[in-house]
């Protein structure tokens, strides 16, 4: 463990401003004329760990779900402000939606593989939905997606068994492989731990920090230990008296857990409330 | 005022206080098992009343059907009894084919149309789609005389087509439609959200997350409601009445006249030949078993759709 905090530390002293994933300039997302979360004004740094953390109803996932466009299905859902990836408006650029979410991959709370696939056809879906049939290809994304989620040594030889065979953390390694597949820029995981035992999340959190050298990575967390551990820059999100959620900190994790500049921010990590 | 750490003082429990507790605590348990010996009483009655006419009917189509299916009934056409050869009454064969071949038919007509009605109905939210569903809900209870006088007047008058196994087909189709399409609508309902935002989240377009995500999640639904609308269909006598023409040959011809086991049934019971008459309870046995294989084949698609999802 402390050998994991030496070297986030030396990552936030290594940061370099200004090459950002994405951005955020005033996001604010609403459902039918009510807002949920605000006033997100922040970079999520390439090739780091940006944790979003705040107690419940402080819009960390609703503002998760605004960086890949979740929201659209959404009947009444309304995402206001800019959000940049690599410098283009996801909202209002010639950037299609489908091939945003393929830039910008997500891994959700609760493992979801599809329960009607292998587990090779759930890591190659992707690839499939958008197209791409060539075996050859399919086989070595499956391999490699697989062992960047840690998960081809156990799955090796059962490739063809159905994905719901698998323990819920190794369902939750399959579903980081699909996310991965695609080759993303950017994965987003909203509380990606939360439904799996201790074990299970250890895994997780070690392999997000080797995988953060090939894809920027945004987390939202209700574990505060968590974000302390894997992150390297952290946005603390607050409900306020109109319950709308909203921004109240962002900077690197060391700052926002040791000297944050916010009373609240530091109420909040000390565990005073929340 | 009142402060609860003000009291300095344990509130003490009499002795008699303590009796008095105890003594109606357990007449109030007497009083409840009583009850509720009386109350499981009552269900057991009721539960005897509700199978006598089950068992008898039951006992009733075997004793009686079972004599009836004979090789000669399966394979041979019906043949009217004379004074000389009053049991010649041939077989059913050509109802079972004519049962078989109408819902055969009305089964590949109605199901995916049905699917693809109750996959719109589940993902639509549209005002469309909430009339769409009142007229299934509707159609689900409507009375199956109306789908014969339908197939009557649409395929019969106004399309020209004679008499038919098409006919009839058709008649049952609209019959097993609403079914359908309800059971679909619910099994799509029933896949989770998260399946489809994962398949969202890897850039897959929503006609393919319908089709390749959710319609496979929600297959075991949907062949379980398929399968129940055949075994209803299968009984019944009055869709097929007026337009399938009662032919006594044997024939997978969807132009052609056919025979159906319920309207078989319902010829022979009217007969004056005690044969004919006896046969009737054959071709119900027959009829029952079909009905008992398909809700058996039903259950065990969806016990097996709840051994996917757990």
């Amino acid at each position: 463990m402390s050998e994991t905090q030496a070297t986030n530390q030396q990552a936030v002293i290594e940061r370099v401003p200004g090459h950002s994933a994405m951005q955020l300039k005033d996001v604010a997302v609403s459902f039918n004329g009510r807002v949920a979360v605000r006033d997100a004004t922040f970079d999520i740094a390439k090739n780091r760990v940006t944790s979003l953390i705040g107690p419940s109803g402080s819009g960390k996932t609703t503002l998760l779900r605004a960086l890949n466009r979740l929201h659209d299905l959404t009947p009444g859902a309304k995402v206001s402000g800019q959000i940049l990836l690599e410098g283009t408006d996801i909202y209002r650029g010639d950037v299609t939606v489908t091939e945003l979410r393929t830039r910008v991959g997500m891994v959700f709370q609760r493992p979801n593989p599809f329960p009607t696939m292998s587990i090779y056809d759930n890591v190659v879906s992707g690839l499939r939905f958008n197209g791409i049939k060539k075996k050859s290809l399919l086989d070595e994304a499956a391999e490699t997606s697989l062992r960047s989620a840690a998960l081809w040594d156990s799955v090796e030889t059962r490739l063809k068994v159905a994905a719901s065979n698998l323990s819920g953390g190794e369902q939750q390694r399959l579903c980081i492989a699909r996310a991965l597949a695609m080759d993303p820029e950017v994965l987003l995981m909203d509380e990606p731990t939360s439904a799996l035992d201790p074990i299970a999340t250890l895994k997780i959190e070690e392999l997000m920090t080797t995988l953060k050298e090939r894809v920027t990575i945004v987390i939202v967390t209700h574990n505060m230990q968590q974000a302390a551990r894997i992150s390297d820059d952290c946005a603390f999100l607050l409900m306020g008296e109109d319950r709308a959620g909203e921004l109240i900190e962002f900077d690197t994790t060391e700052k926002i857990f040791n000297n944050p500049n916010d009373p609240r921010t530091l109420d909040y990590t000390l565990g005073r409330f929340g | 005022m009142n402060d609860l750490t003000q009291l300095d003082e344990p509130i003490e429990i009499g002795q008699s206080m303590r009796e008095e507790i105890r003594r109606v605590s357990h007449a109030a348990r007497a009083r409840r098992l009583l009850i509720s010996r009386i109350m499981t009483s009552l269900c057991a009655l009721a539960l005897a009343i509700a199978a006598v006419p089950l068992v008898l009917l039951l006992w009733q189509l075997i004793q009686r059907g079972a004599p009836q299916l004979t090789g000669a009934f399966f394979t041979k056409v019906p043949a009217t009894p004379t004074l000389i050869a009053p049991n010649a009454t041939g077989g059913l064969s050509n109802a079972i084919i004519g049962s078989i071949a109408l819902n055969v038919y009305a089964a590949v007509m109605a199901i995916p149309i049905g699917v693809l009605v109750g996959v719109f109905l589940a993902e639509s939210t549209s005002k469309f789609a909430g009339a769409l569903r009142i007229i299934a809900q509707t159609m689900a209870g409507a009375p199956s005389i109306l789908m014969g006088l339908f197939a009557f007047s649409f395929v019969l008058q106004d399309l020209h087509v004679g008499f038919s196994a098409i006919a009839g087909s058709f008649a049952l189709a609209v019959l097993m439609l609403p079914v359908i399409v309800l059971s679909t609508e619910i099994a799509v309902l029933n896949v989770p959200n998260t399946l489809r935002e994962a398949g969202l989240a890897l850039g897959a377009k929503p006609h393919k997350v319908s089709l390749r995500i959710v319609l496979p999640s929600a297959l075991t639904g949907i062949v379980t409601g398929s399968i129940l609308a055949i075994s209803r269909a299968i009984g019944e006598t009055a869709p097929v009445l007026l337009v399938i023409g009662g032919g006594y040959l044997n024939s997978w011809q969807p132009l052609n006249p056919v025979s159906a086991l319920p309207l078989s049934i319902y010829e022979n019971a009217k007969s004056e030949w005690p044969s004919q008459r006896a046969q009737v309870w054959g071709a119900a046995l027959l009829l029952v078993a079909f009905v008992f294989v398909l809700s058996l084949t039903a259950r065990i698609w969806a016990s097996r759709k709840q051994r996917v999802s757990n």
